[in-house]
């Protein structure tokens, strides 16, 4: 297992470059911003303020030189100081991490579902190439592949909440009612179901499309005609041969995909009133918090990292060519 | 040709389909001002009207907007920002790919790690952080949605020129003396074009969406009308108005399907076509 | 008596309306008895592809399918069973390999569980009983290490490794029949005889009756017992391999073999006189960097390796070698594909291995290159002219003028002059090679390197192009390099042969030296692995007319 530690120290280092040259276009974005780059930070909200604009002056010592203020930049940013939010009076850091796990449990669903999904529908095309119910998933995929994600979630909405007053429309649990344990859970999930839903539509057409046109793909290839020339029956000829191999690159590309899900959050967060850092991101644009949105610019960029070393994981675990590499 | 083309585009029933909803969405985004000539901002009307109920066609929003001048004067932001943003990013990320691929070594090292950073950003954060620092404009949502928008134009370029440049008909164009620009342009460039035109068919779709997000979230123009500021809009009246966001949303949705539908056929029509080409 | 292994009456098959013909297979008809080996032969698309797929229940359904006639294995109808019944046929009645080992394997599963897969779906034998079978079979087919190679995957084995894996996968449970589709034509001579060598050894002890498609007739020569022989979808000559190889009936028949290069005539002993080569090599190097990227370092592979050879005015060098030898690095080194990492390579008073690619600019009109692939080596895009006149406008050519010479070089190589303003696609392979070489032309090069310019190519066409280049290199007075796998094609055109094995030229000598008495160890095995070495064309010995042939 030497070669997966020695994966393991590549890849890391690989991905504190890229968080290094993020955080160096972050610095280069507040830099960019027309006017002062301190009444920027403070945003219009703090704008007025002079003490805080001086302080935020000092603080990122913005009457050094450049290369200075870089530096005092990027070592806060790696020991984990993302400034400080004036409108929440919070450290930004404090304000993501409390609303890191419910981003998570939402994206993490969503993504699970929609890859569960995306396989499944795109095997049955696959299998019934030309049938109606081929015909049926790729539109049903190509039409939530056309679709707004707010729009989705509004709909959804309506059609959910207001009209047959099934799920909750809003939140992340319902207020006043102190579920313990297992009711809670249960509250949780049912305040789930239509953000990721809402999420999850849009990978799951992604991951149709592909799964379908993978399958099709190996299907053609000429192992598969040495598995029917042995003998091995149809079903055995997709499971063992077709599907193992026309997913491995669907998986993949799936998991390098799924950082984007983030990305997503923050509109489902804001159609749902999900306390999630998508929301925190909105009402961050909102009131022109600068530091908290490129604080979840930063937090975000490493989540997709993190998620990338994880697939680039698996992938090396589940594919034998990779090994000698 | 042409007719070959066009027949193996006709062949697929959905692309015809996606054609002529993409070509009257065109015309109406191009008459907007004949078909409603008064601003999509006037608030002429009472609010909250739901459609067909006497006032105008579609309803009214929560200030007494017209939905349906809204709608249709959308059409052009959408496709206009959806159309130069993916050309922007067509132009960044062939050049790009092309460069990578065609000189390889280092320089195709150096691009592809530039590539793979902009493909690690989760491409909807950057964009709003671009066009909230910036400050939302049709040239800063444009610039955004494009610099998002060119790494998979660049990855595909440069996988065609990888595979393209080792191919004997451009070893025979260096063998007899040709330029490297002849090379590039005349030689690989041409025979590369399909998929590329395929990938930015859809790249305008998903730009539409990108853009009708952007506005969602507040960060849409605010001198313009469009289908992702009227949603974002009426989503606190969601109960109450299902009209005022249920009109525009539909828009999007038909816009980017019937560009998806049209990809589809392009990709029918060109690609099958190179390799009978190439074969013979 | 028993039921013949194979019995095929009359069997048809129908393509999807708007092929390029109604039926691939029209009204094929043979047999095969135990221990015998049946070649089926034909140039691509005769359709001998198709009947193996149909006997095998492999046709692409629904578009493909049988339209008539019969196929019986050991007397039961394939044609009549049930899928269950058919599935379990294919397992054990008859074994089938294909030509590309490369994809014939699942990349996902170890080699012994492929070869299991079949053994625990027709066999009674326990899991531990398996084991011993996999590694006994693959200890048959001739691979090294059973035990350790059955727990590895198809992507660390070689071309041949793995054809013997399929025909271990084949031979498993025993089959009456084994189906090999043009099983050696994507390996290397050498291992081509070894793979040849199997299949007959595995055929003569279990006895079993072999179906065998290629459109070598020199592997029909090697080890058929009786030969079909395939054009345009129907079998237009079918007997005993001694009656088919010797006297043949059929005009198409007489015409395949009349194109198998056969009785080499050696030339006169090519005559430098005093003058320089035109090129010398001199000690040329040359490694490529595999894999590795900016922090990585990547593995290191030395393609050429102190290659000297020198050609003349007037002469056709070959270098012949196997896949990896070498030999096309060799001439990419000298038209300045590749740089040459050391030794030197002088020509025209310049030492072409230490120039730039810009230096090297105006030296290509006087170096010119003919491709392998007459499917990629021109682009689809222009048309004939265009591509023609290409190199003499880069080097500054008003472009009618050099459209005007492009209508000369065209009729030059055989072609009409309107094929000028005519589009690539519209042309046959061999036609295509006829136009890649006037584009070679159109610049007056000394020097012609034919990289091996008719293994694309159909045998009838490979002599016409062979006869071509030939023909051009006496009229302009050219230096060839001549670049091939195939002893035997550059035996018809060479002056001078270079052997070359990993990278070095390990023999070096006339025709009549290489083939008659070759010194290095390698040379010989090439010379052996040449199928159908042993077999006399003799034209001559023919009956005359054709007896069997209607007036076409």
């Amino acid at each position: 297992m030497a070669w997966l530690s020695l994966f393991l120290v590549r890849r890391l280092l690989k991905a504190a470059g890229i968080l290094f040259v993020i955080v160096l276009i972050n610095f280069a974005l507040i830099r960019a911003a027309p006017g002062d780059p301190a009444t920027v930070m403070a945003g219009e909200a703090g704008a007025g303020d002079a003490e805080y604009v001086e302080r935020l002056r000092e603080r990122f010592g913005l009457n050094e030189p450049l290369h200075t203020q870089m530096f005092v930049y990027v070592t806060n940013v790696f020991q984990g100081d993302l400034g400080f939010s004036y409108r929440q009076n919070q450290p930004v850091m404090g304000l993501i991490l409390e609303r890191l796990p419910a981003t998570l449990l939402l994206t993490v669903t969503a993504f699970v579902f929609a890859l569960a999904m995306g396989i499944l529908l795109g095997t049955l095309a696959a299998a019934n190439v030309g049938r109606w119910s081929d015909t049926a998933i790729t539109t049903l995929a190509l039409i939530s592949y056309a679709t707004p994600l707010f729009w989705l979630g509004l709909m959804l909405i309506l059609l959910f909440s207001v009209q047959l007053g099934w799920l909750p429309s809003f939140g992340y649990e319902s207020t006043g009612r102190d579920y313990e344990g297992l009711a809670r859970a249960l509250d949780v999930g049912r305040h789930l179901v239509l953000p990721v839903l809402t999420l999850g539509l849009f990978y799951m057409a992604v991951y149709t499309r592909l799964a379908r046109s993978s399958i099709l793909e190996v299907h053609e290839m000429d192992f598969v005609k040495t598995a029917r020339s042995k003998g091995v029956s149809e079903r055995n000829v997709m499971v063992r041969h077709i599907l193992r191999n026309a997913l491995l690159p669907v998986i993949t590309f799936a998991g390098f995909q799924a950082g984007h899900l983030i990305g997503g959050s923050i509109l489902v967060e804001t159609v749902f009133a999900w306390p999630g850092i998508g929301r925190l991101a909105f009402d961050a644009l909102i009131q022109r918090d600068y530091q908290v949105l490129l604080g979840v610019f930063v937090v975000t960029s490493v989540l997709v990292l993190a998620f990338n070393i994880v697939t680039d994981l698996i992938y090396t675990l589940i594919d034998p060519r990779i090994e000698v590499s | 040709m042409n007719r070959e083309f066009w027949s193996a585009f006709a062949s697929n029933r959905g692309a015809v389909i996606g054609l002529v909803f993409l070509v009257l969405i065109i015309i109406v985004a191009a008459s907007a001002h004949l078909i409603y000539p008064v601003s999509p901002w006037s608030m002429g009307n009472p609010p909250f009207q739901p459609p067909l109920a006497g006032g105008p066609f579609l309803g009214t929003d929560t200030l007494g907007r017209d939905v349906a001048a809204g709608v249709v004067h959308g059409a052009r932001v959408s496709l206009l920002i959806g159309l130069v943003s993916s050309l922007a990013a067509l132009l960044i990320g062939v050049t790009l790919g092309a460069v990578a691929g065609y000189f390889g070594g280092w320089v195709d090292d150096a691009i592809m790690r530039f590539t793979e950073l902009f493909q690690t950003i989760p491409n909807f954060v950057l964009a709003v952080v671009l066009v909230a620092i910036f400050t939302p404009s049709i040239g800063s949502l444009v610039a955004a949605i494009a610099i998002v928008s060119w790494p998979p134009l660049a990855r595909l370029t440069r996988g065609e020129f990888l595979s393209l440049r080792s191919r004997e008909f451009v070893l025979a164009a260096v063998t007899t003396g040709q330029s490297t620009p002849h090379i590039i342009l005349r030689e690989i460039l041409p025979n590369s074009l399909s998929p590329i035109i395929v990938a930015a068919s859809l790249t305008v779709a998903t730009a539409i969406l990108l853009e009708s997000a952007l506005s969602f979230l507040g960060l849409g123009d605010p001198n313009v009308m469009s289908w992702g500021y009227q949603i974002g809009a009426a989503r606190t009246v969601i109960r109450q108005a299902w009209w005022m966001s249920f009109f525009p949303g539909i828009a999007i949705l038909i816009t980017v399907l019937a560009i998806n539908l049209v990809g589809e056929g392009l990709n029918d029509a060109l690609n099958p076509k190179l390799a009978r080409k190439g074969r013979g | 008596m028993a039921a013949p292994v194979v019995e095929l009456s009359g069997l048809s098959v129908a393509l999807p309306a708007g092929a390029e013909r109604p039926l691939a297979v029209e009204d094929v008809s043979f047999t095969v008895e135990a221990g015998e080996i049946l070649c089926v032969v034909g140039e691509s698309g005769s359709g001998k592809s198709m009947i193996a797929h149909a006997i095998m229940g492999l046709l692409p359904a629904p578009h493909v399918r049988v339209s008539g006639g019969q196929a019986r294995l050991q007397g039961e109808d394939l044609l009549a069973m049930s899928p269950r019944r058919q599935r379990a046929v294919r397992g054990t009645g008859m074994g089938m390999i294909f030509q590309e080992p490369m994809t014939s394997l699942n990349p996902l599963m170890r080699v012994g569980d492929q070869i299991d897969e079949t053994l625990r779906l027709h066999t009674p034998l326990s899991p531990r009983e398996r084991v011993e079978r996999v590694i006994e079979l693959l200890d048959d087919v001739g691979l090294p290490n059973p035990r350790e190679l059955r727990r590895s995957y198809p992507f660390s084995l070689s071309g041949g490794q793995r054809q013997r894996v399929m025909i271990a996968i084949a031979l498993a449970v025993e089959p009456a029949l084994l189906i090999a589709d043009e099983p050696t034509t994507a390996l290397d001579v050498t291992t081509q005889k070894q793979i040849l060598d199997l299949i007959a050894a595995m055929q003569k002890r279990s006895g079993m009756g072999v179906i065998f498609i290629t459109h070598d007739f020199g592997v029909v020569a090697e080890i058929a017992d009786s030969v079909a022989v395939m054009q345009d979808g129907r079998c237009v000559e079918y007997g005993s391999a001694e009656q088919v190889l010797n006297k043949p009936r059929h005009a198409y028949t007489r015409e395949l073999i009349r194109a198998v290069p056969h009785d080499i005539i050696y030339r006169p002993d090519f005559d430098p006189g005093a003058e320089p080569g035109i090129l010398q090599a001199e000690g040329v190097r040359k490694v490529f960097h595999v894999g590795g990227g900016m922090f990585r370092k990547g593995r290191e592979l030395v393609a050429a390796d102190d290659v000297s050879l020198d050609i003349h005015r007037g002469e056709t060098v070959g270098v012949v070698g196997e896949s990896g030898s070498g030999k096309s690095t060799l001439g990419r080194c000298i038209v300045g594909l590749h740089r040459a990492d050391g030794g030197q390579i002088l020509f025209r008073d310049h030492d072409l291995a230490r120039l730039s690619r810009r230096q090297f600019r105006p030296i290509r009109r006087h170096v010119q290159m003919v491709f392998q692939d007459p499917y990629a080596s021109l682009n689809p895009r222009y048309r004939v002219a265009d591509i023609i006149a290409q190199g003499p406008v880069a080097f500054g050519t008003p472009r009618a003028e050099a459209r005007a010479r492009a209508e000369e070089l065209l009729e030059l190589v055989g072609l009409d002059a309107s094929a000028a303003r005519r589009y690539p696609h519209q042309f046959s392979g061999g036609q295509r090679q006829r136009i890649s070489i006037a584009r070679a032309l159109a610049l007056d090069p000394d020097l012609l390197i034919a990289d091996e310019p008719v293994s694309a190519l159909d045998v009838s066409v490979q002599t016409q192009v062979l006869r071509l280049l030939d023909e051009i290199r006496r009229r302009l007075g050219l230096a060839m390099l001549f670049i091939t796998h195939d002893l035997r094609v550059a035996a018809q055109v060479c002056d001078r042969i270079a052997v070359m094995k990993e990278g070095r030229i390990v023999e070096l000598g006339t025709c009549r030296e290489v083939f008659g008495a070759p010194k290095h160890e390698y040379t010989r095995t090439l010379l052996d692995a040449i199928p159908g070495k042993d077999w006399e064309i003799r034209p001559e010995t023919w009956d005359d007319p054709d007896p069997d042939t209607p007036a076409r």
